[in-house]
């Protein structure tokens, strides 16, 4: 019978994986704060003028992490200049090409994107940690099954939105597969509300809830802080 | 202009213009494949089919002229001349291969997710709707996939059956949706790439199906057709773990041994 020892190998790509990932959007968090600290130059708001050079960030980082397909910052709405743009992200297109994503900020119309009741903007935002979100349907954002990373930005010690990115689910199993199939088990990472992100066979299905509890179950948590990711197998 | 969203771009998603002709070739080559149109048929004459198919005779008689080349159909002359099928185009089994390398397995769980929720409205109103001689039709159709003997005749007794359940739901709807979801993923069920489905099993499922139904119990034919998906959702997804990452599992039982 299989214990953690023999899951303890594919628990440390992991965690060493998933630990790069928060890394760089720690760092992609820290440029994105020095830089509005420097644009803001002492005023509250975020004018368009704050914005400069974020979509150059924000293009850096998905240049440079190709398992990403979108990447930006989110403002809280306190923060916003009325009728301003709130958020600065970018998407990479099927052609490799990258666009900044054009989401509807209009409260009260249709397709509005309220972002900040999303748990990876709102749970950043309240734990001040980063967080992991997902799988989800991004439905009137990225309109895709993704999961998404986020760090919260401060600037001189205030809270004013987010910074992260987005992994598509079918970019992610080829990623991280090889490391589930050489677990000698049914084996799932799942995130922090029992939700399968990805299983290494038909038992453990992307998307679906993991009932607590069962005798046959154990779980690894993985060692990246604040995401609360666990590697759970059967026995 | 910003690019549409994914949802979006199901809206505004680019016309065939000069893939006509290939897209009346699949979908001639897909109809063969699930039975719909069989060996030794006359298809309809050249001017209807332009009608139907809503093209120029130019665009029709190219896709037929590939076809003919594929050897799926043959043009005769004379009096009872026309353009007939013969023979099954191939399972293309590089193609299906290609699939399950293209496919991730969330696209599949999402497939499988579809699947279920026509299936089970399908099943319950076929409890409703169908009569006696359904039962018997369907209890034959479901029985037809036993008496297949290769890869290509068991994915159109297959697709066959769960169109012919749709059809007994009298819903025009659900079976446009099954024939869909037939086309999508029938041929990658039986074609032996990894491990293969036993169609005695299938078959046995199939029967207990239409006995459900001939019985009028919803919730069992729920149950049953439900779990039939589930199953070979999980064979298409052990077919894609298979094709896609053998690698690794070889590797892992290499250093595990």
């Amino acid at each position: 019978m299989i214990t953690d020892n023999d899951v303890v190998p594919a628990a440390d790509t992991l965690t060493a994986w998933i630990g790069s990932v928060s890394t760089e959007i720690g760092e992609l968090s820290v440029k994105v704060a020095s830089l509005l600290e420097e644009n803001l130059a002492g005023r509250s708001k975020v004018s368009k003028a704050a914005l400069v050079g974020l979509d150059d960030l924000a293009r850096e980082f998905l240049g440079k992490n190709s398992f990403a397909v979108g990447a930006g910052t989110f403002f809280a709405g306190d923060f916003a200049e009325e009728g301003g743009r709130a958020l600065e992200w970018w998407f990479r297109k099927n052609d490799g090409s990258m666009e900044r994503l054009d989401a509807d900020r209009t409260p009260g119309s249709n397709r509005y994107y309220d972002y900040e009741k999303l748990p990876f903007f709102s749970i950043a935002a309240s734990t001040g940690e980063q967080t992991v979100w997902g799988p989800y349907i991004d439905y009137l954002g990225f309109e895709e099954y993704v999961l998404t990373f986020t760090s919260p930005v401060y600037t001189h010690g205030k809270f004013i939105g987010v910074t992260g990115c987005d992994i598509r689910i079918k970019d992610l199993e080829p990623l991280i597969m090889p490391t589930l199939r050489a677990i000698p088990a049914d084996a799932a990472l799942i995130n922090s509300s029992n939700r399968v992100i990805l299983g290494n066979s038909g038992m453990y299905l992307v998307g679906e809830r993991i009932k607590p509890g069962a005798h046959n179950e154990h779980r690894v948590a993985l060692n990246v802080p604040h995401l609360g990711l666990s590697l759970v197998y059967a026995t | 202009m910003a690019s549409p969203t994914s949802f979006q771009s199901q809206i505004y998603r680019s016309l065939p213009e000069i893939e006509r002709a290939d897209a009346i070739v699949e979908r001639i080559s897909k109809a063969i494949g699930l039975g719909l149109l069989k060996v030794g048929e006359r298809l309809p004459s050249e001017a209807s089919l332009s009608e139907m198919f809503g093209v120029g005779g130019a665009t029709l008689r190219e896709a037929l002229s590939e076809l003919r080349e594929q050897g799926v159909v043959e043009t005769r002359r004379g009096r009872s001349g026309g353009t007939f099928i013969v023979s099954q185009p191939p399972t293309q089994t590089d193609t299906i291969r290609e699939w399950f390398l293209s496919t991730s397995i969330s696209e599949i769980r999402d497939i499988g997710d579809e699947h279920s929720a026509i299936a089970a409205a399908t099943v319950r109103l076929a409890c409703e709707r169908a009569e006696a001689h359904d039962f018997d039709r369907l209890q034959e159709l479901g029985r037809a996939l036993v008496l297949a003997t290769t890869p290509e005749v068991r994915a159109p007794a297959d697709s066959r059956f769960h169109i012919e359940l749709a059809v007994s739901a009298q819903s025009p709807r659900l079976a446009n949706a099954e024939i869909r979801l037939q086309q999508e993923t029938v041929q990658q069920l039986w074609t032996p790439l990894a491990a293969s489905l036993d169609p005695e099993a299938a078959a046995a499922e199939h029967l207990e199906l239409v006995r459900a139904i001939a019985q009028d119990q919803p919730e069992r034919a729920q149950r049953l057709v439900l779990a039939h998906i589930k199953r070979n959702i999980f064979h298409l997804i052990d077919t894609k773990l298979t094709l896609s990452y053998a690698a690794s599992t070889e590797s892992a039982k290499a250093s595990s041994s």
